[in-house]
């Protein structure tokens, strides 16, 4: 049996994220409480970040976790890594939160920020071997636009529309500005080791 | 065919306008090629996620979870409650909901009694019990009648929401509202007690002071 209070379990603990999301899809809780400690606080950061509320953030977190539970069996591993399926059905419901109750034009992150950040409590997986510090470093070395327009899409979620009229530039602009700011985080990514798919960049329409 | 290559970043972003997230799910449907780019660029967007500031989850979010996806153990099916159960609810209230007989419901029961003996464990979730009902959701009791109740049913209908009630000698007491459309969790705002009924109505939005229409779903805790 695994033990409750850290979620280790003799079972789960040498699975890959594809091992434990494929136990997952066949009802394994275990699998479950295992994929949730490795990425809830990605996630749980991600969701305060965004909804700025740490009650909400829990019921974003808490419905995406539910999504991963019941979806699990729908994923194909072809198309990417759990974790980054995890994490991306978090955005999407903290986003379309935000954007519901337009929370992000509201109140400064200062408090949120406060409090974050404490050391490490948890184990956690990083994602595909990225460290927190590697992409803060590779966001740090972007263009000022660039990152500018990463954080205000990603973590405020704000569409290209209302990127163009709050940045006072041409819809063109923003457009291709967001294509070359996320080319530049991937190049940054790829160069320290992080492997993507690449197979899409090679093939010819 | 025409590849949609320089709108797939920001739609790994969830930025696009309503007009291109169109044209781009359209697109994916059809095209390998640009889902391996998306998947790409879902990977990129999601490293985004490690550069927020970190928070540490509430330790009861990783209970909630794991209560929520608790496995079957015993589930009075709710098409099985007598409906002289209702006898009493007013029969004015009959109001019809054609709608309804479309809704998936999700309303689960938790017996105190009867399961106060067993698994008495220093597991924490012990101190919650939890029945699954097959496709349909769940509802977690603690040892002091708090009641939280998880449902996966389709959205109520326009201008209405359910309501949770919590039944007991003195009549249907309110217990929250919500939408549904998806899985949610409600912490129901009355304390249900041994052999109370707990039950869900539709009602007009904002929710009603009386129940106005029979319970769709309910059970006896």
């Amino acid at each position: 049996m695994p033990d409750r209070q850290t979620g280790k379990d003799p079972h789960t603990e040498h699975l890959s994220d594809h091992g434990l999301l494929a136990l997952v899809a066949r009802g394994d809780r275990e699998a479950f409480a295992r994929l949730y400690d490795l990425y809830s606080e990605a996630a749980y950061s991600l969701a305060v970040r965004i909804v700025r509320d740490r009650d909400l953030a829990a019921d974003v977190v808490q419905d995406a976790f539910l999504a991963v539970w019941k979806q699990a069996s729908r994923f194909d591993a072809r198309r990417g890594q759990p974790s980054t399926w995890i994490l991306t059905v978090t955005h999407h419901k903290a986003v379309d939160l935000v954007r519901r109750e337009d929370r992000r034009r509201a109140e400064p992150l200062d408090e949120v920020r406060a409090g974050a950040d404490p050391a490490p409590s948890v184990e956690e997986r990083a994602w595909l071997g990225v460290t927190r510090e590697q992409v803060r470093t590779a966001l740090r070395r972007l263009p000022d636009p660039h990152r500018e327009v990463l954080e205000l899409a990603y973590f405020d979620g704000y569409t290209q529309s209302e990127l163009a009229e709050r940045l006072a530039l041409p819809l063109g602009t923003v457009k291709s500005r967001t294509f070359a700011a996320m080319a530049a985080l991937r190049t940054a990514l790829q160069a320290m080791g992080i492997t993507m798919e690449d197979e899409w960049n090679t093939s010819t329409s | 065919m025409e590849h949609v290559d320089e709108l797939i970043p920001a739609h790994a972003l969830r930025s696009l306008d309503p007009a291109d997230e169109q044209q781009v799910v359209a697109h994916l449907e059809e095209c390998e090629r640009c889902r391996r780019m998306l998947s790409d660029y879902e990977g990129v967007a999601a490293s985004l996620a490690y550069a927020a500031p970190r928070a540490v989850p509430p330790p009861e979010l990783r209970d909630r979870l794991l209560a929520a996806v608790e496995p079957v153990v015993e589930a009075p099916s709710l098409e099985a409650a007598p409906r002289s159960r209702f006898a009493w609810w007013p029969r004015a209230a009959t109001v019809a909901v054609p709608v309804l007989a479309a809704c998936v419901i999700g309303l689960v029961v938790w017996n105190v009694s009867l399961r106060n003996d067993l698994n008495t464990t220093k597991d924490s979730l012990a101190q919650n019990r939890t029945v699954h009902v097959d496709g349909v959701g769940n509802l977690v009791a603690d040892q002091g009648g708090n009641v939280t109740l998880y449902a996966d049913m389709a959205p109520a209908p326009a201008g209405k929401v359910y309501e949770a009630w919590v039944i007991g000698s003195s009549g249907p007491i309110p217990a929250g509202t919500f939408q549904g459309g998806g899985t949610i969790m409600l912490d129901l705002s009355a304390q249900a007690r041994p052999g109370d009924q707990v039950a869900i109505t539709i009602e007009p939005a904002g929710g009603s002071n009386k129940p106005t229409s029979s319970p769709v779903a309910s059970a006896s805790v």
